[in-house]
């Protein structure tokens, strides 16, 4: 029995498939959350409203992250179709990132930050230039076909690879959504931008790359076994137009919330601004 | 605005610049911030970085397709020596008429695969990777199936599976005997089926190499599974201008 998935180069059946390291990495995940809410709990400290709805964020993130790594999306993304592989990207990198991150309470975090002195480091990652170039940097390297070759074909690597995107995609929407308030930039327009260039600017040479490419790039999915009869080539296609285009409703539906709640804030007369309080996510 | 009394007048200067401190010709004390700052400089390897790893993946992603120039490079399959004839046998096609292989692909370029239509994995991808290569380049290339599974792949069955990669591939059957003739004669490895399962559905072991055979009829080349389109693609016009490869001198890739 496999743990992870992985290219196998087996015809692709709807055939369930068990992989018992998801399953335990996610679980841990969900329980390491859940311990530390309990915790919190027991200690007798508060609990906000806002708090009770981080729990949303994160159980639907995990949600997502699980759903872009096991069976079945990540059996084919794994070793049958480049676009699979692209879908699985962007739910980690797009969805599932932010989602975490919206669902961890700054007191679950900031303790571990304190106590492993991780404040300097976390506020040179937060830098919109490092992180929107550390984000792209990996997106290259990931899916570079020598990359995706020589990772996909083992369950090791694949696991790898998974463990990267999430943690590019923590990284590009730290300076957006981070639980540390200060490590969220303060200026509305430097993150519009910012992730306009970061999530959806660069990501489009590659996505040209893929889709005017003359040959499958990628060998792992131009010998896989077919899935219903889609060429490797038309595959490679769907992927690169999904890399392209595939971000544009998070990143403009993002970028659209940002400015929406910075114009509320600024056109609001002075005297109603100062009794209402900032959003609960802005804070 | 600056004042500068000169005598008993009172000279009046405007100008938009600072006063220019008094020692300004000194050079700036360590202290001081540098000209350039620190997160132009960061921002601009932050860049070259990026940049520089966008023109690698954009190198990653060049293809090895030189064109046709590129003859006396290496080949991607494994070149058969001494090159043997192109065989004689007489099988069906999917029409069901008799299809005498030797006579009817005579002095052309041909790709000969054994396999059988139920095949999960390696038949369709062999075939499949064929018929979009071809789609790439202007070479007149024979493509022929024959099937290691006569007793479920009848000629209907042939024509549609064959066909569905392209309309000028041609499938190949027959009675047990003469397909494994077939393999024989092209000095391929005969086929074994596996023992049926419980509903009557088998495997069956086959070579998984395309054979090519050259216009001046000598199989030449055998090409394994995992030859890519690219591969055929920079292959084939070479093998149709007759730039085939020499034993003595190519080595298998």
């Amino acid at each position: 029995m496999s743990w992870w998935c992985s290219a196998t180069r087996e015809p692709w059946t709807w055939a369930f498939r068990a992989y018992p390291g998801i399953w335990i990495t996610m679980l841990s995940l969900i329980g390491a959350y859940v311990w530390a809410w309990h915790r919190h709990r027991r200690r007798g400290l508060p609990v906000s409203p806002d708090d009770r709805r981080k729990r949303l964020w994160f159980g639907l993130g995990m949600a997502l992250l699980w759903l872009a790594t096991d069976w079945p999306l990540g059996v084919l993304g794994a070793g049958y179709l480049a676009t699979a592989h692209m879908v699985q990207y962007m739910l980690y990198t797009l969805v599932a990132a932010p989602l975490l991150l919206l669902g961890i309470p700054e007191w679950m975090v900031r303790p571990a930050v304190e106590r492993f002195q991780l404040e300097g480091v976390l506020r040179r990652l937060a830098r919109p230039v490092v992180a929107g170039v550390g984000y792209n940097l990996v997106l290259l390297a990931t899916h570079a076909p020598f990359t995706v070759d020589t990772f996909r074909t083992s369950q090791l690597g694949s696991m790898a690879l998974d463990v990267v995107w999430l943690l590019s995609g923590l990284l590009l929407w730290t300076p957006l959504v981070s639980p540390l308030q200060e490590l969220r930039h303060p200026s509305p327009a430097v993150r519009c931008v910012y992730l306009f260039l970061a999530a959806g600017a660069i990501a489009m040479v590659p996505g040209g790359m893929l889709t005017f490419a003359d040959f499958p790039l990628y060998r792992t999915y131009e010998l896989a076994p077919r899935v219903y009869g889609l060429s490797a080539s038309d595959d490679q296609q769907m992927a690169g137009i999904l890399m392209k285009i595939g971000n544009i409703p998070i990143v403009w539906t993002v970028i659209f919330v940002i400015f929406a709640r910075w114009a509320t804030r600024e056109w609001r007369p002075a005297s109603s601004a100062s009794k209402v309080p900032t959003p609960a996510s802005e804070r | 605005m600056f004042r500068t009394r000169v005598g008993d007048n009172v000279l009046i200067v405007t100008s938009t610049l600072p006063p220019v401190p008094l020692d300004a010709d000194r050079p700036q004390s360590a202290s001081q911030p540098p000209v350039v700052p620190r997160w132009v400089i960061a921002s601009f390897l932050l860049g070259g970085a990026l940049f520089l790893a966008i023109a690698a993946f954009a190198l990653a992603s060049r293809t090895g397709h030189e064109g046709p120039s590129d003859a006396g490079g290496e080949w991607a399959g494994r070149v058969l020596e001494p090159a043997q004839p192109r065989p004689s046998f007489i099988l069906t096609d999917t029409s069901g008429a008799p299809y005498d292989f030797e006579a009817q692909t005579r002095g052309h370029l041909t790709l000969v695969f054994f396999g059988y239509t139920n095949c999960p994995d390696v038949c369709p991808v062999q075939l499949a990777t064929i018929a979009q290569a071809l789609q790439k380049v202007d070479v007149p290339v024979e493509v022929v199936f024959v099937t290691t599974d006569p007793a479920r792949d009848t000629p209907e069955r042939l024509d549609s599976w064959v066909h569905s990669f392209s309309r000028d591939f041609i499938g190949l059957t027959g009675d047990q005997t003469a397909v494994e003739a077939a393999q024989q004669a092209m000095g391929a490895t005969v086929a074994v089926a596996q023992e049926p399962n419980s509903r009557g559905d088998y495997l069956v072991g086959h070579t998984s190499g395309v054979f090519v055979i050259t216009p001046d009829d000598r199989v030449r080349l055998v090409y394994p599974f995992g030859t890519r389109q690219e591969d055929w693609v920079r292959d084939l016009p070479r093998l149709a201008k007759a730039q085939w490869p020499d034993p003595s001198t190519e080595r298998p890739s």
